[in-house]
């Protein structure tokens, strides 16, 4: 008992320790950071400068990034103290290389930022090839701010600062799951803003699978019929909105369908897809209509989602149905297929589709497992049965995204935080070609019991661990998680004073706090 | 779908029964025979909390995106209307993105607010009259509908935009906002005065975000008193000018409010109609109080329970009444008052000296500090509100302006009534919501006047309130466990108990408040599943927000 208290006792003195170095709580790590040992006061009048830069900002992506730097800096507080007459900040140069704020897979997000020491009428720096590494260095920098509630005015420690940073992997992806529960455009777009501060920058939108099509889609506008209710949808606007809002915060949205395994509730609309109305999954493949109906999803899609990628499922495929539907087993026959081979056939003339609207192709690992040479060369292989996948697939040439099941899929309440800080990409694959092959990794929050009610703390604390292992360099993160723990403690209470719902670190999934205490302590 | 299946049910029933006719509704002269009518009547209109009486035809109309504001009257023009009707249409319009333009029937809402008076206090009048012209007029078709809000203050007319938002339906073929089973005529009042929710941000802090968020949902409910119970032995996160070292016992330096996010609290929350009324619980839980003024303990040994001995006790709460009183407008001042031990005062040797020499025992050293704190809180010009163990064990020494506030069982507001004193109903086994195991049923059939049959004591119990302690709520699951079932309580203080003493809640009730849910997740609050067996927990599986 007093060998635990104790232990107790010393976890608590390392906390308020943590505290006091105020600087170290950056989340993620940078890839280079320095600091001195000043402080600075930001100004009242906090402002942005733009001058030199190749950017126009003709969007307001930049501008708009600033304001809402500075608000979720103030936090709701009042910040109106007096200013000290040395050490104020003025405002933040922003020099950014390229002119075009286009954003897709590999869009370069690297930033430098330089906060300067003790000078009169001094701007930080930030240096960026693109607009979007300014962003990562706006929520860098937001991280170094604290408003003093004593003096009511935005203080800065540890200065200078010198932070060299850029991600170690351009894919750094969370799932949302919109068929088993609707989550409203609200929802979506704060879920979209806690990613943010994370750094992370894609949204793999499962829009679609068996229990419903919520998204309509004016190629065949009966598909959202299938919707769980009338106003549970989202329309093509809605989904246009999603991106756009994505899009201006650096964040693409990789769209799926699911085919041909998880699709049922597309035949309520068209009840011709499902091989009978008794065998109602997967789509029927012997029907032209169904590759129809793919091309139409896929057009329409190819006018909202404008990433490089869509995602076309194809696992958990059960072909029982085809071949005890009578009309679909004599197709078979008479192509001399069996089931698995119609499995082959129907993902790949889905491919092929994809491909023909431009989009490059990422699958889930079953079609890799079971036909891998004859996936096309463009296709992403989205591991998430186990460990070990994304050396098969990179040593095939595939390209890969590593989402192992035991480890980041966040509706496993017993994955905990310190596994998914530890889960690494790279384990096993040592060639450097090969190495490039795996463009990053993405949390997953399935949906069958994440609701609105309850997803934001299902995702967080335990995605910003997976997202530090994405974005901070190998030789940087911690070897034992408990090195990073207080970190990660002091990020989970910066997304509560954000107001994003992220649940203590103590416990399973989503726990509630266990009793009262202070946030950093849970 | 089983939902279209239900919604074309619906409209055929809707088409049956009320095309065109308009059918008196709430009130309490109806007959049996209406009632039954009513009751379908009810079960088929999407309002949260219900309004105490109201009347529909059977058209749709569409809502103009750009609809505009028309004030009228001496209290139209204030800032208040004018930003609460920005962010309805906000709330009304932003949940999808995309509308369709042409002409609309409804482009202008004409809010009339007879009253510039803009004092929010207890009782203000927030009854309002909400008006939908269908678009035919005297047998001639109008292109232009009219709506209208009249109330006699702003705050009226806000709970009049939170009932018309709630009739606001996106039309996802057409792309446009409509108001189905025009027209309307409402009218509408609170039947309780208070209608309150109790946070407490000292067992977790809870950042100013989060309570501006909670505010702003109670607007929703139309709950209308936030008792922030700031502090209590855990944690002091609240700036008190004349006494700077109590905040130094929050948590950390971070969870802390400073006097400036409290005047923002109180504004924000006053733009939404709703009071707040501040807690300190004296003397019991008040351990916190000490790490910044260590005089204030017993002793370093035995903490809990403020020093009754001492001078200084009370000075520092009239100093934090005095600096409160600048932040708090509301006459209701919480003080606390629950769950007192004497122990520390009897173990510790200077108090029991003390109490030897003034012949007091523990008891009597509890009711003299509670009487002084009252004495206090009236000097600074407040209504002393304390927890009913002070009733219980000196009610008739309280001073005749307390309001009791009950939560230790059922029963007890009408014996304060009896002694004359007024009373908030919190009975912890119904209106708990820290107490996950209580259903939603239980919040909605709690009655607040059981047992009280004489009109002079009705009028007695101001309302009641719904309590979230904190010790297992923090930022992570505290609006998930407030909703849905604070609305559930909601609808028991606002609307007439005619309208909330139907039985078969599930027929008559649920799948209102399932769908009143569904809307608070569109407008981004996490309420949590209505049917769960316990409170904030997950959805057990996929399904729709309505089912579940």
């Amino acid at each position: 008992m007093a060998g635990v208290s104790s232990a107790a006792l010393l976890a608590g003195f390392l906390l308020s320790l943590s505290f006091l170095a105020d600087g170290l709580n950056l989340w993620p790590m940078p890839a280079s950071v320095s600091y001195g040992s000043g402080t600075l006061y930001l100004s009242n009048d906090f402002q942005l400068r733009t001058e030199g830069s190749r950017y126009s900002d003709g969007s307001g992506i930049l501008k708009e990034a600033f304001q809402r730097m500075v608000d979720i800096i103030k936090i709701a507080h009042v910040v109106d103290g007096s200013l000290p007459r040395y050490g104020v900040l003025k405002g933040l140069r922003v020099l950014v290389f390229s002119a075009d704020d286009k954003l897709n897979f590999g869009t370069e997000e690297s930033y430098k930022l330089s906060i300067p020491a003790n000078n009169k009428d001094a701007y930080a720096e930030i240096e960026a090839q693109t607009v979007y590494g300014a962003l990562h260095a706006f929520e860098t920098f937001s991280q170094l701010c604290n408003v003093n509630l004593t003096t009511n005015i935005i203080e800065l420690h540890s200065a200078p600062w010198k932070i060299v940073d850029q991600p170690r992997f351009p894919y750094r992806g969370l799932m949302i799951d919109t068929s088993r529960h609707y989550l409203p455009l609200q929802t979506i777009k704060n879920v979209i803003d806690s990613m943010t501060y994370a750094k992370l920058n894609v949204l793999h939108w499962h829009a679609v699978d068996r229990e419903s099509f919520p998204i309509e889609l004016p190629s065949f506008p009966k598909l959202w019929d299938g919707a769980y209710s009338y106003s549970e949808r989202y329309t093509t606007a809605d989904a246009h909105e999603i991106v756009q809002y994505a899009e201006r915060r650096g964040i693409n949205v990789l769209a799926e369908i699911d085919v041909p395994g998880h699709a049922r509730s597309w035949g309520i609309g068209y009840p011709s897809l499902w091989p009978s109305s008794n065998c109602q999954e997967p789509l029927d493949v012997s029907n032209e209509f169904t590759f129809q109906v793919i091309d139409g999803i896929l057009s329409d899609f190819s006018k909202i989602f404008k990433f490089k990628f869509v995602h076309l499922g194809g696992d958990e495929v059960n072909t029982s149905c085809w071949t005890r539907t009578p009309h679909i087993s004599n197709w078979l026959k008479n192509h001399g297929m069996n089931g698995s081979d119609a499995y082959r056939y129907f993902v790949l003339r889905a491919q092929k589709i994809a491909l023909s609207h431009g989009y490059d192709v990422i699958n889930w690992e079953e079609t890799f497992n079971s036909f891998g040479k004859e996936l096309s060369p463009r296709t992403v292989v989205h591991n998430w049965l186990g460990g070990g996948v994304a050396q098969k697939v990179a040593a095939a040439g595939l390209r890969c995204i590593v989402s192992n099941q035991d480890k980041w899929y966040l509706d496993h309440l017993d994955a905990t935080w310190d596994g998914f800080y530890m889960n690494e990409p790279l384990v096993n694959i040592t060639k450097p070609e090969q190495q490039k092959l795996i463009i990053g990794g993405e949390v997953c929050m399935w949906g069958e019991t994440v609701d609105a009610s309850d997803i934001e703390q299902t995702v967080w604390p335990r995605a910003a661990a997976a997202a530090e292992r994405l974005w901070t360099p190998l030789k940087k993160l911690a070897k034992d998680p408990m090195l990073v723990r207080t970190r990660l403690a002091h990020f989970r209470c910066l997304l509560n004073r954000r107001g994003v719902a992220a649940a203590p670190l103590f416990g399973l999934g989503r726990a509630a706090p266990p009793h009262q205490d202070s946030c950093p302590k849970q | 779908m089983p939902f279209g299946a239900f919604t074309a049910l619906h409209l055929l029933l809707i088409a049956l029964l009320f095309s065109g006719v308009l059918l008196p509704a709430g009130g309490r002269k109806r007959s049996g025979l209406r009632r039954s009518t009513v009751r379908l009547d009810d079960s088929s209109i999407y309002l949260w909390p219900l309004p105490k009486q109201y009347s529909h035809g059977s058209q749709t109309l569409t809502v103009d995106p750009d609809i505009a504001l028309e004030a009228r009257g001496p209290g139209g023009s204030s800032a208040i209307v004018s930003e609460a009707f920005d962010r309805y249409k906000n709330l009304v319009f932003k949940q999808q993105a995309g509308y369709a333009g042409g002409d609309h029937d409804i482009a202008k809402l004409i809010v009339v607010v007879a009253s510039e008076n803009d004092t929010l206090q207890l009782g203000v009048n927030e009854s309002y009259t909400l008006y939908i012209r269908g678009a035919s007029d005297g047998g001639r078709l109008s292109i232009v509908s009219e709506v209208s809000i009249e109330a006699n203050t702003i705050y009226g007319a806000l709970r009049g935009l939170e009932t018309l938002s709630q009739l606001c339906i996106y039309n996802y073929d057409t792309k446009t906002i409509e108001v189905h089973k025009a027209p309307w005529f409402i009218q509408d009042e609170p039947r309780f005065s208070y209608r309150g929710l109790l946070l407490d941000t000292s067992r977790h802090f809870l950042p100013v975000n989060i309570i501006k968020q909670v505010i702003e949902s109670m607007s929703y409910a139309k709950l209308n008193v936030l008792h922030w119970h700031i502090i209590d032995e855990e944690s002091f996160p609240l700036e008190v000018p004349t006494y700077p070292n109590l905040w130094e016992g929050s948590y950390t330096k971070w969870e802390r409010y400073t006097v400036e996010d409290a005047y923002e609290i109180v504004d924000f929350a006053k733009r939404r109609g709703i009071h707040i009324m501040a807690e300190i619980d004296v003397p019991g839980h008040a351990e916190s109080w000490g790490v910044g003024y260590p005089a204030l303990w017993p002793s370093r040994n035995c903490t809990e329970t403020l020093d009754v001995t001492k001078n200084f006790s009370f000075e520092v709460i009239s100093g934090i009444l005095t600096d409160m009183r600048k932040i708090f407008p509301f006459e209701l001042f919480h003080l606390g008052g629950d769950e007192v031990h004497g122990d520390c005062w009897l173990s510790t040797p200077h108090v029991k000296e003390w109490l030897n020499q003034h012949n007091m025992t523990t008891n009597d050293a509890y009711q003299y500090f509670v009487l002084r704190a009252q004495d206090i809180a009236i000097a600074h010009n407040w209504t002393p509100v304390n927890w009913e163990e002070t009733f219980n064990s000196f009610g008739e020494k309280l001073n005749p302006h307390t309001v009791v506030h009950n939560w230790l069982g059922p029963g007890v507001c009408p014996k304060v009534v009896a002694k004359g004193l007024r009373c908030i109903a919190s009975n912890q086994g119904v209106w708990y919501l820290d107490h996950l195991d209580i259903p939603w049923e239980d919040f909605y059939t709690s009655e607040p006047l059981e047992g009280i049959n004489v009109t002079s004591q009705q009028e007695l119990v101001l309302g009641g309130e719904v309590c979230m302690w904190g010790e297992t709520t923090d930022t992570s699951d505290v609006q998930q466990t407030i909703w849905p079932r604070a609305a559930a309580a909601a609808e028991r203080l606002w609307s007439s108990i005619e309208a909330t003493s139907a039985g078969g809640l599930n027929d008559t009730v649920l799948h209102r408040l399932q769908y009143f849910r569904g809307l608070l997740n569109h407008r981004g609050v996490p309420a949590a599943p209505v049917t769960n067996r316990y409170a904030r927990q997950p959805p057990i599986g996929p399904g729709s927000c309505f089912s579940q």
